[in-house]
This record gives structure tokens, sequence and C-alpha cells, in this order.
């Protein structure tokens, strides 16, 4: 369905008071909503799916090898689905009848920074276990070669890519909706190919290298570092997908742009992050091996 | 190189510092107060005029989002919790009163042993906390729900299943309950081959993530949600320490998180985050286990704290004494508790420079402990103190915290430490707390809402039965512990068959009795509590009274009990006719009310 009609002509006759989401199911209980239900049972399974996973591998197992993906995948599409429901009646079905609310604009806005903070402490263990090691005897027996063309080219363009969005929030402050859009697919191309540049760190480090996750104190290091923080470009890069969509969808003005600027929140604060790993990691291992 | 390495240093602090900058920039922080925010009510008062059914029967709990659902659905999960993890604790008190173990087998010790710990703490501790905040902080604030009821919901649902994964060792075939202890030291838990600890930490992250995600929703509905004339100046003590808990869990429970998540990986994928030699060895797991878990025992003591300071001055007829301080200290304690972790690692051989300057901030932190206890006590002093349950609960949560605190200070004592550390001393000092404190400042909290809740009051002799039960128990079986302590007899044993010649060994076995015969006492309390508030529930009269602990007359009718009152005068239009319900200690009822006060 199109959602710029749905939105603008079908539900005008709510006006003034309306619950957050009426359409939502249960039908006509402003009150209730099986959505978050549905995303909790499969946010859980994830969790269920892991122990299946651990259960398959198991001397005498309990379940089949590949119950723990076959449920992982299960658990993912209901976790999906219930967030699209959930996101999708409360933000987007009555995008411009709920009004230019500067107030919920402010919660969400603290509600973003209230979880960028609890990032911080989990990246923190993670840095913590390197500088651990690192401040031990150094340099370990098998240190790939880390600085190359490969990593600064793919810092540069993560870099870029918070540039790129700022310029698109700003453009769509501005009213210049078509710039926005412009940045907007720029920077997704420019997350996504910083994506695929990881991959392809990984590809090379792991087959041509034969450098492992298992490869010891500082592989340890590296891959849970550098997959926790690819972990966090790929749902900022879902983040901006959904923005973008929408965006493309008609959504948006220069005066309601709140999820506009979660998400550049959001991935600014992974590229503030990315810039840290690189730092510490990257340049941190080789400079005094 | 070293000079490279400086040079990188200096560049990553301005780095960050530049980051620090930008953001205290991008964000307008102080539009955060209700003054600016200006239309801070209007958006709740917008859902107020609409009328809200909910649907019937299951689906109702399934699908609501309100608040005070939520907080019951938190209550009834906190006190199944409470159930599961005190019969595990008779199963150790009744073990223990033999020397050889008087029930069980080695490894089920330790099984029940770990489980009654994490039950404790993470089932039962936070989610009980959470129940309270939920249904009332939303009343407390004047806001019309939390600020994401979605997100709400969605982090109660989460822990049911982190509740089966963390007991799935014990009821699943081939497989036992994890044998870690609740702080999962390496390498034990790292080569321990029982399935039953992956599905542990599995559980335990899914509650993390759900109290972190509860953590959000508190700051953002504080900050944000408050009614016009709430402001920081009038919030109430109970929504302060709530906001520093949730201030302690956004930091606490992500970084162990992250830790659990490096214990499954060295479990399952062989990486060596934790391998003893090349990897970061036992002590990196130590660090961020008590980097988390200390600012977790703050986490669960301050809301309690911040109950007691809510009820006591309401029995006591006076305002709570020095409301700025006890705000001060709550700040404080928030702080510094994540300054203090290492005490848990005296006797691990690290730095002594490092134990010393662990030890002084951990005395530092005994000193807003203290000003809130004098606060207390103050309070009561020279008031028209009403010894009602809940009062009873709150004067008993001051006199344990005493105890449970001092013990703390002489742990904190690095020399003192050495030879108390992993003594049953460790165990008596922190169950004064969390039983004697927590736990009683809950049971205060049920007893003062209890009305709120139901509608009807709970019957006042089982309530103080209740309460000298627990009491005593309390007394009994920790003060036993502190003792055994001192007699040198290690925790965690599932055993303590000792030479007689080198051990105390009748002292010790007549200690460890003595705290089994308490904790039948403390047995009996619970399960006359249970059944006090099931039976109350369903069976006693329904309260006319709005008011029924007299809060007006002292001028502390709060938020809460005035929306209360608010949802009584019209629930009361549609007929309301009952026999007359007796309260405790508010209104003196009928003759024989012992609820007189107390000068
Ligand atoms: C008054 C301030 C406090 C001080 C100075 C203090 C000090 C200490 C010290 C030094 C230890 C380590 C003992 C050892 O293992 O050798 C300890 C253990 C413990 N404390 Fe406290 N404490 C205080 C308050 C609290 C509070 C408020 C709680 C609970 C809410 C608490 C809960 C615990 C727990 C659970 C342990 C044992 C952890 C374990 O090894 O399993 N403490 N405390
Ligand atoms: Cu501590």
């Amino acid at each position: 369905m199109s959602l710029a009609d749905d939105t603008t002509e079908d539900h005008g006759d709510h006006g003034g008071h309306h619950l957050p989401a009426v359409e939502d199911w249960p039908r006509g209980f402003g009150e209730a909503s099986w959505w978050p239900f549905i995303t909790a049972v499969g946010a859980a399974g994830i969790y269920v799916a892991a122990a299946l996973f651990v259960l398959g591998r198991a001397e005498d197992p309990l379940v089949g090898p590949m119950v723990g993906p076959a449920a992982t995948v299960a658990s993912i599409v209901l976790f999906l689905a219930g967030l699209y429901g959930w996101l999708y009646h409360a933000f987007v079905v009555n995008f411009w009848e709920r009004g230019t609310d500067h107030h919920s604009a402010h919660t969400l806005r603290l509600a973003m920074i209230c979880f960028l903070g609890s990032e911080v402490a989990t990246f923190g263990a993670g840095f913590v276990y390197y500088f651990f090691i690192r401040a031990g005897a150094w340099p370990p027996e098998n240190l790939p070669h880390l600085l190359g063309s490969l990593i600064v080219i793919n810092t540069a363009i993560l870099v870029l890519s918070s540039f790129t969005l700022h310029f698109g929030h700003v453009a769509l402050r501005k009213g210049n909706r078509s710039r926005f859009l412009q940045w907007m697919a720029v920077t997704l191309t420019l997350g996504i190919v910083f994506i695929g540049g990881q991959v392809y760190e990984y590809y090379e480090f792991i087959v041509n290298e034969g450098f492992t996750l298992t490869e010891g104190a500082f592989g340890s290091a590296f891959y849970g570092l550098t997959g926790l923080h690819g972990l966090h470009v790929s749902l900022g890069a879902v983040l901006l997908g959904i923005v973008f969509v929408r965006a493309l969808k008609g959504q948006y003005s220069a005066e309601r742009h709140t999820s506009v600027s979660t998400a550049s929140m959001y991935w600014h604060f992974v590229d503030v992050v990315w810039i840290f790993l690189v730092v510490v990691l990257y340049v941190g291992a080789e400079i005094g091996a | 190189m070293a000079s490279g390495q400086l040079v990188l240093t200096v560049l990553m602090g301005v780095f960050l510092v530049g980051v620090a900058a930008f953001l205290s920039r991008v964000e307008d922080w102080r539009s955060y107060t209700p003054l600016a925010s200006g239309g801070g009510g209007g958006y709740g008062e917008a859902g107020a005029h609409v009328h809200r059914e909910k649907p019937a029967g299951i689906t109702r709990w399934l699908t609501t989002v309100d608040h005070k659902d939520i907080g019951i659905l938190y209550g009834t999960y906190g006190v199944i919790a409470f159930a599961v993890g005190g019969l595990m604790a008779f199963l150790i008190r009744l073990q223990l009163v033999a020397p050889t173990g008087a029930v069980v087998g080695n490894e089920f010790y330790n099984a029940i042993l770990t489980s009654h710990g994490i039950t404790m703490l993470f089932l039962f501790g936070t989610p009980i906390i959470a129940a309270f905040s939920n249904y009332f902080i939303p009343l407390l604030i004047g806001a019309d729900d939390m600020a994401f009821p979605r997100i709400n919901a969605i982090a109660f649902w989460l822990l049911p299943p982190g509740a089966l994964l963390i007991w799935a060792g014990f009821f699943l075939p081939g497989m036992s309950g994890a044998q870690t202890a609740w702080t999962m030291y390496t390498p034990l838990s790292v080569e321990q081959t029982n399935v039953g600890v992956d599905l542990m930490l599995l559980g335990l992250h899914l509650t993390g993530v759900s109290a972190t995600m509860g953590a959000i929703n508190f700051i953002a509905t504080i900050f944000t949600e408050r009614d016009d004339d709430v402001t920081w100046a009038n919030l109430d003590i109970f929504s302060w320490t709530i906001l520093t808990q949730s201030a302690l869990i956004l930091f606490a429970f992500p970084l162990l998180g992250s830790a659990i998540v490096m214990l499954l990986l060295d479990r399952n994928l062989a990486t060596t985050f934790y391998a003893v030699g090349e990897g970061g060895g036992p002590m990196l797991w130590q660090h961020l286990f008590w980097f988390f878990g200390h600012p977790e025992v703050y986490i669960l003591v301050l809301p309690p704290m911040g109950l007691v300071s809510y009820i006591l001055p309401r029995f006591s007829g006076r305002k709570l004494f020095g409301f700025k301080f006890v705000v001060y200290s709550t700040l404080a304690i928030g702080v510094l508790s994540f300054g203090v972790w290492a005490h848990h690692m005296f006797t691990t051989g690290i730095d002594p420079r490092l134990r010393a300057s662990f030890m002084a901030v951990s005395l530092a932190i005994a000193i807003p402990s203290a000003v809130k206890t004098f606060n207390w006590i103050t309070t009561m002093w020279n008031g028209k103190v009403r010894l009602t349950t809940p009062m009873l609960f709150c004067i008993g949560f001051i006199s344990n915290f005493i105890l449970g605190g001092v013990t703390g200070v002489f742990l904190a004592s690095v020399p003192v430490d050495q030879v108390l550390h992993d003594t049953y001393y460790v165990v008596g000092h922190f169950h004064y707390i969390v039983m004697g404190a927590i736990g009683f400042a809950i049971f205060a909290g049920v007893y003062f809402w209890f009305p709120i809740f139901t509608g009807r009051m709970y019957q006042r002799t089982l309530g103080k039965w209740h309460f000298w039960l627990s009491m005593i128990g309390t007394n009994v079986t920790f003060f036993a512990m502190l003792f055994l302590g001192y007699l040198g007899m290690p925790r965690r044993y599932a055993t303590y068959d000792f030479n007689s010649a080198i051990a105390p060994l009748d002292m010790v076995t007549l200690m460890h009795q003595a705290a089994s015969a308490g904790a039948i006492l403390l047995l009996i309390g619970q399960l006359i509590f249970v059944w006090n508030i099931l039976q109350s529930w369903l069976e006693a009269p329904k309260l006319e009274d709005a008011d029924p602990w007299d809060l007006k007359e002292t001028d502390q009718h709060g938020r809460e009990f005035q929306w209360h009152e608010r949802r009584t005068a019209t629930a009361l239009a549609d007929g309301g006719e009952e026999e007359e319900a007796v309260t405790d200690g508010g209104e003196v009822v009928d003759d024989d009310a012992d609820d007189t006060s107390d000068d």
C-alpha cells in the first residue's frame, strides 16, 4: 500500500485526540497490542536458538545440529515481524497526523543517548580485554599485517559517510528534500561499501593469511571487536535503510525528522567507535611491535 | 616506539575530548527541564480523555502496555522467583545441618547454591524493584504512562524465557544446573563442560537486555514525562533512587553482557578471552565481573532505600529529615559505586597501591550510606511513630542495614578482609543487606501500597507475624553466619567435616544448625506472607477509605494516593456496599487496634 496516500487522506478524521495506534492489533484497544509480546518472543527465541545450537554441538546431542540454525531463522523472522508491526503502527502509518510533537522527539533522542551510553559499556568490556593483552608480552607470535591501504580507505569511507549523513540532515532541515534524499543514498552506499570492505578484510585474513578467530590472544581481540563493530554498522545500515525508504515514500520534513536524527546519532557513534578502534587495535597493535 | 605510543595516546585523548565537546552541543540538555519543554503535560493529557477498555482474559495480560498491569506482571514474576530461590536456600540450609551434608550430593548442592544466587539477584531482585517502579513512577511524577509503554512490555516478556534458560540445566536430560557460583569465576566456568552453564549464561544475557531496556525507559520517563508541577526540586525520593539505579544499570549490565558473551565464546568457539597465560586470564573476568557486580549491589539497594525514605516519614508524621542530603547521598553512591569494585579482589594479589586506593573509596562509600541511616533515624526522632506493618519493616530495614553496612566497612579494610574473605562472614554481610534490608523494604512497599494494588487491606495480625518471624529469622540466620566467618568456616562448601583437632567443629556445627533454625522461621514467615496477600486480595472487604493511612492529616498524601482517591471516587459511584474494612493503623476502626502512637 502506498504510505503517502494512506497517511494524508484516510485517517484524517481521527482529528484532535487519538490513541497512539488505533488501527493496531487487537483492533480497537488503544492500550493493548500484540506486537511487544511477539517481538519479545522473537528476541528470546534467538537466545533459545543459540541454546539449541550449543545443545546440538554437545557430545551426546539432545537435538539435531540443524535445529539451532533453523530456530535462529524462525526467531529472527518473528522478531522482525514484531518490530515491523510495532513501529509501523506506532510511527509510520499515521506519520503526518500525529502532529509535530517536540515532546516525544525529545524523549526519543534522550532514549537514543541512553542507549549509546550503554553501548559504551558493551564495547568497553572488549577493549578492556585488548588492553589487558596489549599491556602484557607484545607482540604476540602471529600478528597479521594490519595497516594497509584497505583499512585506510575503509576508514575514510566511514568517516565520509558521517559527513554525508550530516549534510543530508541539514538539507532536510532547510527543507531541501531532494538534496536530503541524494545525501541519504550516498551515505547508505558508503555504509554498504564499508561493510563490503570489512568482509573483504576478513576474507583476506581467514583464507589467505590463515589468521582466524581461534588464532590466539590477538585473534580473539581482533575478531571480537571488529565483529561487534561490524554488527553495529550493519544494524546502522538497516536503520538508515528504513529512514531512506520512509523518505522515498514522502515522509519527513523540516520539522518532522526525529528518526533521521536518532538514526544519525547512532551512525555517528558507530563512526567514533571505529576511529577509536582503528587507533588502538590496528595502529596500536603495530606501533610497539 | 614509546614516543609513538605517547603521541597516539595524546591524539586519542584530544579526539575523545572533541567528541565530548561535540556531544555537549548536539543536545540541548537543559531542554529536559519541564519548564523549557513546554508541552510536557499536554502529551499525556491527550490520551487521558479517551476511554480505554482492555481485552478480556489472558489476552489482556499478554497484550497489555499499561504500566500498572506490567507492574503487576513484574511483581508476580518476582514473587515466583522469590519462592523458587527461597526453596533452594532452604535446601542449602537443610544440607548444612550436619557436617557431612544431610540431604543432597555435592554436585547438586553446588548447582542449587549457584542457582539460588542467580535467581535471587537477577530474577527476584531486579524484577521486584521494577514492579514498584513500573506501577508507581508514572503515578508519582504525574505521567500518563511510561515514556515507551511498548518497550516496557517487551522488557517484561524477555524475563520468563530468561528464567527458563537459567533453570534449564535442572530439568533437561543429560545435564545439570551450572556449578559456577553466581560469580562465575574463570577458569572454572570456562572448563565446566556442562551445557547447563551455557544455557544459564544465555539466560543471564537475556535478563540483562531486559534490565537495560527498562533502565532507558525509566530515565526517559523521569526526564521527560513529569507533570508540569513536578520539578527536580520536588521530585519524590523514590523516583530519584530509580533514576540513579537506572543510570547504574545503563553502564553495568551491558558490560556484564559483553563479559558473558566472551565467556560463551571461550566455552564454545575456542577463543582466548579468559585463557590462562596468553589471554586475559582469570583476573580479566574478575575485573569485568566486579565492575558490574559492585554497582549491581547498589542497583539492588538504592530503590529499596528510596522505598524506605518514602514510607518511613509517612508513619513518623514528619517530613523526611534532610531530604536534599538523602538525594545527594543517593547520587554520591551512584558515582562512587563504580570506583570500589576491586574490594572483592583484595586477596588476588593485585598491586598493593591499587588495594589501598580501593580500600579508601570503599570506606568513603560508607559515608553517604551512613548519611541516609542517620536521616532515617532523625526522621523518627520525636515523630508520631505508628507501628504499622510497613513501618515495622522500615525499622527492621534500618536495623539490618546498619549491621550489613558495618560488616561491609570491616570487609573494606584490607587487613581484615584478608582474614575474612571467602568465609561465611561475607555471606552474613551481604545477606543482612539483600534479605534484611532489600527484602524488608520490598515487604514494606507491598504492605504500604496493598490498598492501591487491590483496593483492600491485608490482615494486620498476619502482617505482624510475618514481620517478627522475618526479623528474628534474619538475625538468627545471618548473625550465626557472621560468627561462622569468625570461626573460619569457608563459604560455598557442601560439607564441613573438618578434623576437629584443628577446627572447632562442634561450634561450627552448632552455628550452622542455628542458621538453619533461623531459616525455618524465615520460611514460616514467608508462607504467612503469601497466604496473607493471596487471601486478602481475594476475600478481604473492599476498602472504602481512599486514605487508609490517614496521610492527609500530616500533609503527606502523595500523588499515588491522590490518584487512588480519584479512582476510588469513580468506582464507588456505581455502588459498592460491603462490610467495613479494618485498616492497619490509619483510622482506629475497632478497639483492639494496637497501632497507637509511640512516644
Ligand atoms: C556500606 C557499604 C559497603 C561496603 C563498604 C561493602 C564492602 C564489601 C566488601 C569489602 C566485600 C568483599 C568481601 C570479600 O569477598 O572478602 C563485600 C562483599 C559483598 N557485598 Fe558489600 N559492602 C557494602 C554494602 C553492600 C551493599 C549495600 C550490598 C548489597 C546490596 C552489598 C553486597 C555485597 C555482596 C553481594 C558481596 C559478596 C559478593 C560475593 O563475593 O559473592 N554490600 N562488601
Ligand atoms: Cu562491593
